[in-house]
């Protein structure tokens, strides 16, 4: 996070730094809604929506939040974003709605955005805090989307609910399921890495860094948790 | 100091302004989703009552509903949807069912359940075209007894609603609480406490005999009448000579009749079956019998009970049976346990061994069945060895 | 008895067939997270079934007599969030004050059960999804927090033999961890007809 201009902070979100392959945040939504293409397309632009939203009230009001109860207002902040907009999907897009079910309330404690919040739009302004939201929300969409695609095809044997003329034919429906998830997961994990030949900071383990509760255990609860785990 | 109340202040005006928030996006966005959950709830209906539209809930506290109805939606062109909850061999099986303004059943379905069996998937088709006169002889499912029973008796109930929305009334009470009406309104002084008599001598037109508890008298039933007699047998209350002389007939010949009972060592070639005898003073035979159903014979996978079928018979000395009921049994629930309905035990009165052949098997039950024609052939060989005749 | 046996089919199916972790990936992070180690893995999974069971008993009243007497529905997402954060914070204060021994052991991992989404998931699905009665949505999240402990126990062993063996680079780590976490949540789908069959 050295080179802050505003198009690497726009550009890391993507690849580099992707929320979901290289940080390995909000593996949840991840892995859940990415069984069809269209609920991934959803799931990744109101989880952006409430990102971009939160980061920018949150680096807007970072020096009036005291520093000792910021946790709680974030995720009041966070909270409130995730309920506006699961009013306004539940009003226009009923299909989504009952598609990403409980899944939608659940952005509240979606790692991203709080680890967002305290790494970034806490200790940066307004528009960097929009860019970076931005960023991220893509790098998530697109991950969503990816591994949406992959699932759908093999799993479903369509793309966004059409039905592919070979596919659908040959259906290996546990891609829709959950194994097939952390399976699909695991290797665009590893095929990330091998196209960043290792460059991204990769949090092979789960150092208090790449952990989004980190924030909240006061840095070394888990650090005391793997010692005594020794 | 100034800090703690600078946390306080911070904390609670974001609290304030995002409750603000979402109140107003709340009032923006309701009204949508209202609607779009009536569109969705409207979809729904439509799908048992095709056709329909403009369904709207209704306020049913204002009803005398059978017990089973949760929902009733009204329809515009006068026809109803009313979503049911009952038990079938779990609980929590919620049906929904639309009836046109005819009063015909144009669709019916099993929202969720917990059976085991499947059949309430399917069940609905059956009901279709039911109307509250038809209903009651649309078969159920063999295989699934309990299931379609429940199934059918809440599609009834919804006929049921249908006819009291139409300002009809319907009478609720089941078989046992018609019964103990009736009995009640022949014979008050019984205040509501009856216990049934076991008929042993050969009645005339008399079908069933009720005794108080009190001790006030007898209720002779006879076809559809319910006529009183008091302790000694003689008719109280109204009733034509001809139900008079048919009544006062058959108390004579059943009142005061005593049992003796018979010393069954004394036979020992006895069939097992025979776990009692009497004799009456009539002349008639009182027998307790027991029965290898499938509780005894059932395959050892289902799990049987390991009881017997208890049966209680009674029969004139000349070998024909008057009565036989079944006392207790532990067969199969919803199958083989249909032995303890009166329609299938009903069907020995006034068999010999020579008529003996015809009776009605349980479907799906054919070991209990067997087993209780067995048991209760054997009086015929029993009467014989009683009067020394074999 | 009825009730006996729907409460019985509720436990089981929340802790085998509808695994928060392994079928409906809630609760992810701590379970790639904390499940290197066995004692790491029960401290977290007894912690996550204590804020279940307790953040259940107080959200449920507080959904039917306070948010829907009130019309406030639309506030769950953030009085939830809100009550199982200051739960948490409680119960560690607690802890800490009344069973020093427990705070030790347990301490630990309460922080990291605020943004567990298991806790919140299993709240709003007792109430959103099931319509579960208080008793049923306390058992509801009692089977949950026990599959959730189920698969940790289960996941710590697995992973202590991936680090014995030999991956490609690229697999190392995260990867080929949750292409066993793959194969374990196979292995539940086993258990999809038990509860069906449980009392037939």
């Amino acid at each position: 996070m050295k080179n802050n201009s505003n198009l690497s902070i726009l550009l890391k979100g993507l690849l580099l730094e992707n929320p979901v392959f290289v940080l390995v945040l909000g593996t949840c939504p991840t892995l859940a809604t990415s069984t069809s293409v269209i609920g991934a397309l959803g799931m990744g632009l109101a989880a952006m929506a409430v990102l971009i939203c939160s980061n920018a009230v949150i680096s807007l009001l970072r020096k009036v939040i005291p520093e000792t109860v910021r946790i709680p207002c974030y995720i009041v902040i966070i909270a409130g974003f995730v309920t506006i907009v699961q009013m306004i999907i539940h009003a226009y897009l009923p299909a989504l709605y009952d598609m990403l079910g409980v899944y939608l309330a659940l952005i509240t404690v979606n790692c991203i955005i709080l680890g967002r919040a305290e790494m970034f739009a806490g200790k940066n302004t307004v528009g960097k805090s929009v860019l970076d939201g931005v960023g991220m929300g893509l790098g998530f969409t697109l991950a969503l989307l990816s591994m949406a695609t992959i699932r759908e095809i093999l799993g479903a044997g369509s793309f966004a609910g059409i039905a592919l003329p070979f596919f659908s034919d040959h259906k290996i429906e546990i891609f829709t399921k959950a194994p097939g998830g952390f399976l699909v997961y695991g290797i665009m994990i590893a095929i990330v890495y091998k196209i960043t030949h290792g460059k991204a900071p990769y949090k092979k383990q789960f150092s208090c860094e790449g952990c989004p509760s980190a924030a909240i255990c006061n840095r070394g609860s888990c650090e005391n948790a793997v010692k005594e785990g020794k | 100091m100034k800090n703690h109340i600078k946390t306080v202040v911070s904390l609670t005006a974001i609290c304030a302004v995002v409750a603000i928030l979402l109140a107003l996006t709340n009032y923006v966005t309701a009204p949508m989703i209202e609607k779009q959950e009536n569109a969705a709830v409207n979809e729904a209906l439509a799908v048992v009552l095709p056709g329909g539209s403009g369904f709207e809930k209704m306020d049913i506290s204002s009803f005398q509903f059978p017990e089973t109805i949760t929902e009733v939606y009204s329809e515009e062109n006068g026809g109803y949807v009313f979503k049911m909850t009952t038990a079938g061999y779990g609980p929590g099986m919620v049906i929904m069912c639309g009836i046109d303004a005819n009063g015909v059943v144009k669709g019916a379905t099993c929202i969720s359940s917990n059976e085991t069996l499947g059949a309430e998937a399917t069940y609905g088709e059956n009901l279709k075209e039911a109307k509250i006169d038809t209903i009651d002889s649309v078969d159920t499912v063999a295989s699934a007894t309990r299931t379609t029973e429940a199934y059918k008796g809440a599609v009834k109930d919804a006929l049921n609603a249908f006819v009291i929305i139409g300002g009809g009334s319907v009478d609720l009470r089941d078989e046992a609480e018609i019964l103990a009406d009736n009995l009640s309104a022949a014979l008050s002084a019984a205040e509501g406490k009856f216990s049934p008599v076991f008929i042993t001598a050969e009645l005339e037109g008399v079908s069933a005999v009720y005794s108080a508890d009190n001790g006030a008298g007898y209720v002779f039933v006879a076809g559809e009448n319910f006529v009183a007699t008091d302790p000694s047998g003689n008719v109280i209350g109204e009733a034509s000579v001809d139900l008079s002389a048919t009544v006062t007939a058959a108390a004579q010949k059943l009142i005061g009749v005593t049992l003796e009972e018979i010393d069954l060592s004394a036979f020992p070639n006895m069939p097992s079956q025979v776990e009692k005898a009497y004799k009456a003073s009539n002349g008639n035979y009182v027998f307790e019998l027991k029965a290898a159903g499938f509780g005894i014979n059932g395959d050892e996978w289902y799990n049987p009970s390991g009881e017997y079928i208890k049966i209680k018979a009674s029969a004139t000395a000349d070998g024909k049976i008057i009565v036989c009921e079944t006392v207790s049994q532990k067969e199969t629930d919803g199958i083989g346990s249909a032995c303890a309905d009166a329609s299938f035990y009903l069907q020995f009165s006034g068999k010999t061994a020579e008529n003996y052949g015809q009776i009605d098997a349980i479907s799906g039950a054919t070991i209990t069945t067997n087993g209780y024609k067995t048991a209760v052939s054997k009086i015929f060989e029993a009467i014989k060895i009683l009067k020394g005749e074999a | 008895m009825d009730t006996f046996k729907s409460l019985v089919v509720i436990l089981m199916s929340s802790v085998l067939v509808n695994n928060y972790v392994l079928s409906r990936f809630l609760g992810i992070c701590p379970f790639l997270g904390v499940s290197k180690k066995l004692n790491q893995a029960t401290g977290m999974g007894i912690a996550v079934i204590f804020v279940m069971v307790v953040a259940t008993a107080v959200t449920w009243p507080i959904q039917h007599y306070v948010l829907d007497a009130f019309g406030l529905g639309y506030m769950q997402t953030i009085v939830f969030i809100l009550i199982i954060a200051a739960l948490v914070q409680f119960i560690e204060m607690a802890l800490k004050k009344m069973i020093p021994s427990l705070h030790k052991s347990l301490g630990v991992y309460l922080p990291l059960i605020t943004t567990n989404c298991a806790v919140l998931g299993v709240t709003i699905d007792n109430i959103a999804e099931h319509n579960f009665n208080f008793v049923e949505s306390l058992v509801n999240s009692l089977g949950c927090g026990l599959g959730f402990l189920l698969a940790m126990v289960l996941f710590s062993g697995i992973r202590s033999k991936i680090v014995e063996s030999e991956i490609p680079e690229s697999f190392k780590g995260l990867p080929a961890t949750l292409i066993a976490a793959s194969f374990i949540s196979l292995a539940f789908f086993g258990f999809a007809g038990i509860v069906d069959n449980l009392f037939a």
